[in-house]
């Protein structure tokens, strides 16, 4: 099956924006500032490039056009609901944490509860949508 | 120690105005709403409670409008502050998300007026993206902008606007 090369490139800044993203966590988890530059291009990139390319090919699979099983279907809703609900929390938290950090308090570190559950989340809703990609385009 | 007037602090009160919070029941419809009819044209190809979300996205709009246009005049001029700049991204992406879905409701409309059959409508599939990624940015960075508010006022202590 012919693979669209955005979806290649998104497949793969997926994985370097959760670098970034787990980056951003480790530095104020270990006490130590994040620079806001940092953090803002994380956020703009995750949202103009691979959310906004999940968004059209979202909206391309529910015309119907394209022939996709059922499952794969649902598998592609549950991982849009799970990569916005995990970007806003992701932009959320940040700002909290940048606020803070300024004062000289690191959130992530102090809500350990939050945070291990915001990175759970956010690594399911990468791999889930590692596996679409698998699914869809690479099984034979 | 500075009294508070009563009725709490001038931000406590901008916070309970029916200005806003007709714009926040709104907003709350309008998101709920849309990440419903997201999922359910993915999934299963319907879209539930279309007509509402069209009906609140016409009056989302108009009392947003209304909000913005007195919220700038407060705050201006612009300052180099992340509250600021989260407002900013928030409503370049609320005028985007109402745009955007004002373009998706014509066609709903339309599609209503010509005799609406049991064919799903056909929504262009890069103006449902725009429409769906502007929506996301606004929620995120109106909630992220409201969070940058609330926790410099906390910083700055109780008597901070």
């Amino acid at each position: 099956m012919h693979i669209p090369p955005f979806s290649i490139f998104s497949a793969i800044s997926e994985i370097l924006v959760t670098a970034g993203v787990l980056y951003i966590i480790r530095r104020n988890w270990t006490g130590r500032t994040f620079s806001l530059a940092i953090f803002l291009a994380v956020a703009l990139f995750e949202a103009l490039v691979n959310v906004l390319y999940m968004a059209h090919r979202s909206a391309q699979a529910a015309t119907g056009a394209e022939p996709i099983a059922p499952g794969l279907r649902l598998g592609f809703a549950l991982h849009g609901m799970l990569s916005l609900l995990a970007y806003l929390v992701f932009v959320i938290l940040g700002v909290l944490a940048y606020q803070d950090q300024r004062s000289g308090r690191f959130w992530f570190k102090d809500r350990p509860g939050v945070t291990w559950t915001f990175v759970v989340v956010w690594l399911i809703s990468v791999i889930s949508g590692e596996v679409i990609f698998a699914v869809r385009y690479l099984k034979p | 120690m500075r009294a508070r007037p009563a009725g709490g602090s001038p931000r406590a009160r901008r916070l309970r105005a029916p200005l806003l919070v007709s714009l926040w029941i709104l907003f709350a419809i309008e998101a709920l709403g849309g990440l419903v009819i997201f999922f359910a044209r993915l999934a299963w190809g319907i879209t539930p409670g279309a007509t509402l979300h069209v009906a609140c996205g016409v009056a989302l709009t108009l009392v947003y409008l209304v909000y913005q246009i007195r919220h700038w005049l407060r705050v201006q001029p612009p300052r180099a502050r992340l509250d600021y700049t989260l407002g900013f991204v928030a409503a370049g992406a609320m005028i985007a998300a109402n745009g955007f879905g004002l373009m998706l409701g014509a066609i709903w409309w339309r599609a209503q007026a010509h005799g609406a059959s049991a064919a799903p409508i056909h929504y262009p599939p890069r103006l449902s993206a725009l429409h769906n990624i502007s929506s996301l940015l606004v929620l995120t960075f109106v909630l992220a902008h409201l969070g940058a508010v609330l926790s410099r006022d906390r910083r700055a202590g109780p008597n901070q606007e």
